[in-house]
């Protein structure tokens, strides 16, 4: 195909395809500069506390759910791998599997979500929410123990489960013990580690949904033609954006639900 | 003193006039569409000159009511809750919604396409959805400062933000927030645009100054708004829900807000800072028609105080909390930045040196602008220095402090740009003679109303105090006297400048004989800029020999009695004396 | 109006001394500075002002050993102000171990001083936002002349900062943890105490004086002040004080609040008093049934209220429990419990206290 058919896709402020590429290539390059930094202010505020309250964290994030959180590690790994094969796609003008390739990445990112949905969904049923939610579970588990022996409090939430397994530990752990005492799980700082695990990953799904409206935008490219192998590059941008939040999960995920990886329930 | 001599590109003769371009980007469509959805980089310049105005307004009252509420050194005039936020209005308007996108979104916008020969920046739909972004935060924060306000110092501390306060913080936050990722995007298309869209010929080296100050500028944006913004946002998440991340009563600390925050708006000074330095790197060798002095040191200084900017901000905490060696750490790298600052002052006090200079307003704004951010950068030093500033902080010291360096320094580096090139955004001159009333009216009002606050902080005069003791009751006259005189400077160019789109002679397209591309364009310009791609082939500021950046002759500079019109451009002879022209190299 | 102020401040401790000292060579010098700068700028601009220079100017790019110069110059003048900023720094941050200790507390919108015998003065405020009590013991900071006191602080709610211009001393004072600062007043008299970080409505009126004073009279001071004792709430480092900081951060006073529908009965003068209970009965609202009602709060339920509170077993010391009970005995009638009242207890966070702490321990 000659550079005259390609007419249409460079845009009228550049003088040719190929600054216009290495332009957009640029912006993205420093788009995913600032979200590091947008989530690195996260990242800081949730090292500090980490570091503060160790312990506390530790027995957080062990109640959360790291299956589906592995799940959708191999997920997104996964759809990064698909999301490449279809710049490989674009660039051979192969639109068959550029459709292909683009549309598993959506389906993979869309699969991530559900799985987080149903864990968000899990762990609010089992108000495992920072605030009214997390104090009303908490208090309710350990007034219904209240004076019992350890012994016969761990009896009794046998024999009731309708307590949430977080509430029934943290009350169990923190039996005999009060503020001060080696040991002691500050249920404040539980609920300050639930903060950061709701708008970490919070704010990083909507980073993927915001993904999958790209991608899906790109289908919409190719279907209009906008997407010849001369102008691959479109493709590979989206793609440098995916990537990256493929990578803050990366990172995310063994910081928020592994920090209580050690502990034994 | 040594002589070298450089051979300088011959130059061809002046060019010719060029002929109004017919249409031009104001009149090529009159309807409110062609502007409200326009991507046209010159028409979002002047989208956001029109809002900042606006805002530059508001927070002026704010400022106006506060200065005159503390003639009275009760809460007479003001009740204390009011008093509160107003001073809080203002700080939060003039930052984020004037001071920050001034130059940048204005002149950024309109001139860095101009200077490096492009047709418009990198990403045109961005740059008009930044305007969108920045209006629609703008809109939101104003709101909650007028009606019924927020009370917590632009400053926003938890607890008291979070917890205490009972004002509209959250929309006046949000609104902050989301005009942030305006600021992002503006930096990042300026970023992209000066990296892949330059003429042929424009090389790094060749860059104007201001485009260089614009390149630093807009990668502190880029690097450091994110912070703010999720700053913000786990502020908005600890107001809203009652969790506990900066509230110690939960596990928090409010002394990381601290850190979060003074992370994003210690750089953000210098992104209010730098590109009124890049204007007047433009305006002085215009005005002393001669090259500025050391192009390749103020170049690094901008960039030196981006980065280096990154690293200081826990000087605004020596006194919060933070460890002994931390405060030490800070203060000597806060040191370290005002050395490039400094650099640039000497720099530009030699560009004059055996200048033929004259003093129309954009001279006189920029030469108010060095002698006052001197002062400005000079009081800086007191607070970088741990020992003085125990006594000085939240003094009235660190309030005229900064207003030296941002009203004296960068009020006055936007005035100095808006009367530059305002004949070439407008195609207008305005009254040279009341212009140069207005800069000295503002630069006399300015002085009176800040030097006071220096004495009354360094007697221990707190900030933000309605309330204060009878002894410093004639310092705050003086200051508010001072204020009306600066409140009257500011009238009057909007007045003049105003007048001028109907009434001003019409702008030749290179007034100012100056040696930038803009300038070879018509004023105003084409909606394409330029006809064709301009080649560049020399550095900026070659005054001395009188060649633009095309190697074509300049006519000669304006004379005593105000910028070059049409007329008197037309025929004007080459500029005298050889073309090859020795350089002289200074010790 | 009074006339202008003093070139100088007055000066009334050993660190504003120091703080002349560094500030004047500063000043001084980066007046000569920019004199030079200023001096420069304007003899160009009459020297060089078109007309009455020739038009052609010399092309000038510029001079690498000039920059170098005012490169290196500049760094090491700024360098020299850093170096005398920590030696004066270093004297602020390091209070001697003899100090005399004083506790202050800063509220929304005054300082509670306590002296280490439990002398307790209340400085500044706005009057009209305090109890009678309060009002009653407004004072000034009163200190030995040459004699080291050091300042440990605290909030009860948000930050404020305790600012002594004329000993040129302040410092940040931050709720859940300690701060520090110290002085050793040199002059006699009555100097302004200022709150220096932006603190609320009335922050303007957090502003008191201390008083330096000759050590006998300070000994007779100490003597002659009678500490605040067992007052509606205003009563510091005392076991009603000490319960009122778990009281808040418990959260009892979600419930217990006094608002309309809270949901749980009123404890302001509750003390002493008779309560009829659910199903039959009434108690004495003493110690042991504040403490059945904290661990065991549905064994004996109000009458008319539902049995919502939950329980603080596990959650309480015995020693928490006497607190929280000399707190509500503390509460007298009209008197309820208000949230600008907030804990100081320092929790997690590393302080400034002399002593080591580790995270999490209270």
């Amino acid at each position: 195909m000659s550079a005259s058919t390609h007419h249409s896709v460079l845009k009228h402020h550049f003088d040719n395809l190929e600054q216009q590429h290495a332009a957009e290539r640029l912006g993205m390059w420093m788009f995913l500069a600032t979200e590091v930094l947008f989530f690195g202010g996260l990242f800081g505020g949730y090292t500090v506390y980490r570091m503060w309250y160790s312990e506390a964290f530790a027995v957080a994030s062990s109640h959360l759910n790291q299956t589906i959180a592995t799940i959708n590690t191999l997920l997104l790994i996964t759809s990064s791998l698909t999301m490449t094969l279809a710049i490989r796609s674009a660039r051979f003008g192969d639109k068959g599997g550029l459709y292909r390739n683009l549309l598993l990445t959506a389906g993979l990112g869309t699969a991530f979500m559900v799985m987080k949905g149903f864990e968000y969904a899990e762990d609010f049923h089992e108000h495992y929410v920072p605030g009214v939610l997390f104090q009303r579970a908490h208090d309710s588990a350990a007034e219904a123990v209240a004076g019992l022996s350890r012994l016969e409090a761990e009896d009794f939430f046998k024999k009731n489960p309708q307590h949430p397994e977080w509430a029934r530990e943290l009350v169990l752990a923190n039996h005999g013990k009060s503020l001060g005492d080696p040991g002691y799980v500050n249920a404040d700082h539980v609920q300050l580690f639930l903060c950061f695990y709701y708008i970490m990953t919070g704010i990083h799904g909507i980073h993927i949904i915001v993904g999958i409206g790209c991608i899906l935008w790109l289908v919409l490219e190719t279907y209009r033609g906008m997407i010849p192998p001369a102008n691959y590059s479109t493709v590979e941008v989206v793609s440098l954006y995916w990537h990256l939040v493929d990578a803050i999960w990366l990172f995310l995920m063994p910081l928020l639900y592994l920090a209580g990886a050690g502990l034994v329930h | 003193m040594s002589t070298l001599t450089e051979r300088a590109p011959l130059a061809s003769p002046p060019p010719p006039e060029p002929i109004p371009a017919e249409p031009n980007y104001l009149n090529n469509s009159f309807s409110i569409w062609s502007w409200l959805l326009t991507v046209d980089h010159k028409r979002i310049g002047i989208l956001y000159l029109v809002s900042i105005t606006v805002f530059f307004v508001v927070g002026g009252i704010a400022a106006g009511l506060v200065r005159l509420s503390l003639v009275v050194n009760d809460s007479s005039i003001v009740t204390e809750d009011t008093y509160n936020r107003l001073f809080t209005a203002h700080g939060v308007v003039m930052l984020f919604f004037f001071l920050i996108p001034a130059v940048p979104a204005v002149f950024g916008n309109f001139l860095i396409p101009m200077m490096i020969g492009a047709k418009d920046l990198a990403f045109p739909k961005l740059n008009l959805a930044s305007w969108y972004v920045f209006m629609i935060g703008a809109i939101m924060a104003v709101w909650a400062v007028l009606a019924g306000g927020i009370d917590t110092g632009w400053t926003l501390y938890p607890p008291y933000s979070s917890r205490s306060s009972t004002s509209n913080v959250i929309p006046g936050v949000m609104g902050a927030f989301i005009s942030g990722f305006s600021s992002i995007m503006t930096g990042l298309n300026i970023m992209v645009t000066i990296h892949k869209m330059r003429a042929p010929g424009m090389t790094w080296g060749r860059l104007p100054l201001f485009v260089w100050a614009m390149y630093a500028t807009s990668l502190i944006q880029l690097l450091a708004t994110p912070v703010v913004a999720i700053t913000l946002f786990l502020l908005m998440v600890e107001r809203a829900w009652g969790v506990g991340i900066f509230d110690p009563a939960l596990g928090g600390d409010p002394l990381l807000f601290q850190h979060l925050f003074w992370f994003y708006s210690h750089p953000a000074v210098y992104i209010m800072i730098v590109p009124g330095m890049g204007v007047i790197s433009e305006v002085l060798p215009c005005f002393a028609r001669k090259n500025i002095f050391g192009y390749r040191a103020i170049a690094w200084s901008s960039m030196g105080i981006a980065v280096v900017g990154f690293l200081l901000w826990a000087h605004h905490m020596f006194v919060a909390g933070i460890s002994f060696y931390s405060a030490l750490l800070f203060s000597l790298l806060s040191m370290l930045v005002a050395v490039p600052s400094a650099i640039k002052v000497f720099n530009w006090t030699a560009t004059l040196y055996r200048g033929s200079i004259t003093f129309q307003a954009p001279m006189l704004f920029s030469l108010g602008f060095v002698v006052l951010f001197t002062i400005g950068g000079l009081t800086g030093l007191f607070l970088a220095t741990t020992g003085t500033d125990i006594h000085l902080h939240d003094t009235y010291f660190v309030v005229a402090h900064f207003h030296f360096v941002m009203v004296g320094g960068m009020v006055l580096g936007y005035f100095a740009a808006l009367h530059f090139w305002w004949p070439k955004m407008t195609g207008r001159l305005y009254s040279d003679w009341w212009s140069r009333i207005a800069a000295t009216i503002i630069i006399v009002g300015f002085f009176f109303t800040f030097i006071p606050q220096f004495v009354m902080g360094y007697h221990g005069h707190p900030r933000r105090y309605p309330n204060y003791p009878a002894e410093f009751q004639i310092y705050h006259v003086m200051s508010t006297a001072g204020a009306s005189i600066l409140g009257i400077g500011y009238l009057i160019p909007a007045i003049y400048l105003t007048l001028s789109l109907f009434n001003g002679q019409k702008a030749g397209a290179n007034p100012w004989a100056a040696t930038g591309l803009e300038w070879s364009t018509p004023s105003p310009p084409s909606v394409h800029n330029f006809d064709t791609t301009p080649v560049v082939v020399c550095g900026p500021y070659e005054y001395a020999i009188g060649v633009d950046q095309m190697g074509r002759g300049l006519p000669e500079g304006p004379g005593e009695g105000g910028p070059l019109g049409i007329a008197s451009h037309e025929g004007h002879p080459s500029p005298p004396g050889p073309m090859i022209k020795e350089t002289e190299v200074v010790g | 109006m009074s006339g202008l102020l003093h070139l100088i401040p007055e000066r009334a401790s050993t660190l504003a001394d120091m703080f002349e000292a560094l500030f004047w060579y500063i000043t001084i010098t980066v007046s000569l500075a920019g004199l030079l700068v200023y001096g420069a700028l304007f003899w160009f601009c009459v020297k060089y002002r078109r007309g009455k220079s020739s038009p052609s100017t010399p092309r000038i790019l510029g001079s690498e050993r000039l920059e170098i110069t005012w490169t290196i110059i500049p760094l090491l003048i700024f360098l020299t102000f850093f170096g005398v900023g920590v030696w004066v720094f270093n004297y602020y941050a390091h209070p001697p171990e003899d100090a005399m200790e004083i506790f202050i507390i800063g509220k929304q919108w005054m300082w509670k001083a306590q002296y280490p015998d439990g002398q307790r003065v209340i400085i500044g405020g706005n009057p009209a936002n305090m109890t009678e009590a309060e009002r009653n013991s407004i004072g000034r900071l009163v200190v030995p002349i040459h004699r080291p006191v050091r300042l440990t602080m605290t909030s009860e709610d948000v930050i404020h900062d305790f600012g002594l211009p004329a000993f040129r001393a302040k410092m940040d004072v931050l709720p859940g943890r300690y701060t520090t600062m110290w002085f050793e007043a040199n002059k006699l008299g009555e100097y302004h105490i200022f709150c220096d970080q932006y603190c609320g409505t009335w922050h303007s009126l957090m502003v008191g004086k201390v008083a330096v004073v000759e050590q006998g009279e300070f000994m007779d001071w100490l003597a002659g002040h009678k500490p605040l004792q067992g007052s509606d709430n205003a009563v510091d480092g005392s076991l009603a004080w000490e319960g009122r900081q778990l009281f808040l951060k418990l959260q009892c006073i979600k419930c217990h609040s006094d608002a309309a529908n809270s949901g749980a009965p009123s404890l302001s003068g509750i003390y002493g008093t008779r309560v009829a209970l659910d199903g039959g009965g009434a108690e004495i609202v003493d110690s042991a049934y504040i403490h059945e009602s904290i661990l065991k709060p549905r064994a004996k339920i109000v009458r008319n209220y539902k049995p919502v509170m939950p329980s603080y077993e596990g959650q309480v010391t015995p020693e928490d429990l006497n607190k929280l009970v000399a707190y509500i005995r503390s509460l007298k009638d009209g008197r309820p419990p208000t949230w600008t009242e907030r804990f100081p207890i320092p929790e997690g966070a590393p302080t400034e206290r002399p002593e080591p702490k580790s995270p999490e321990k209270k």
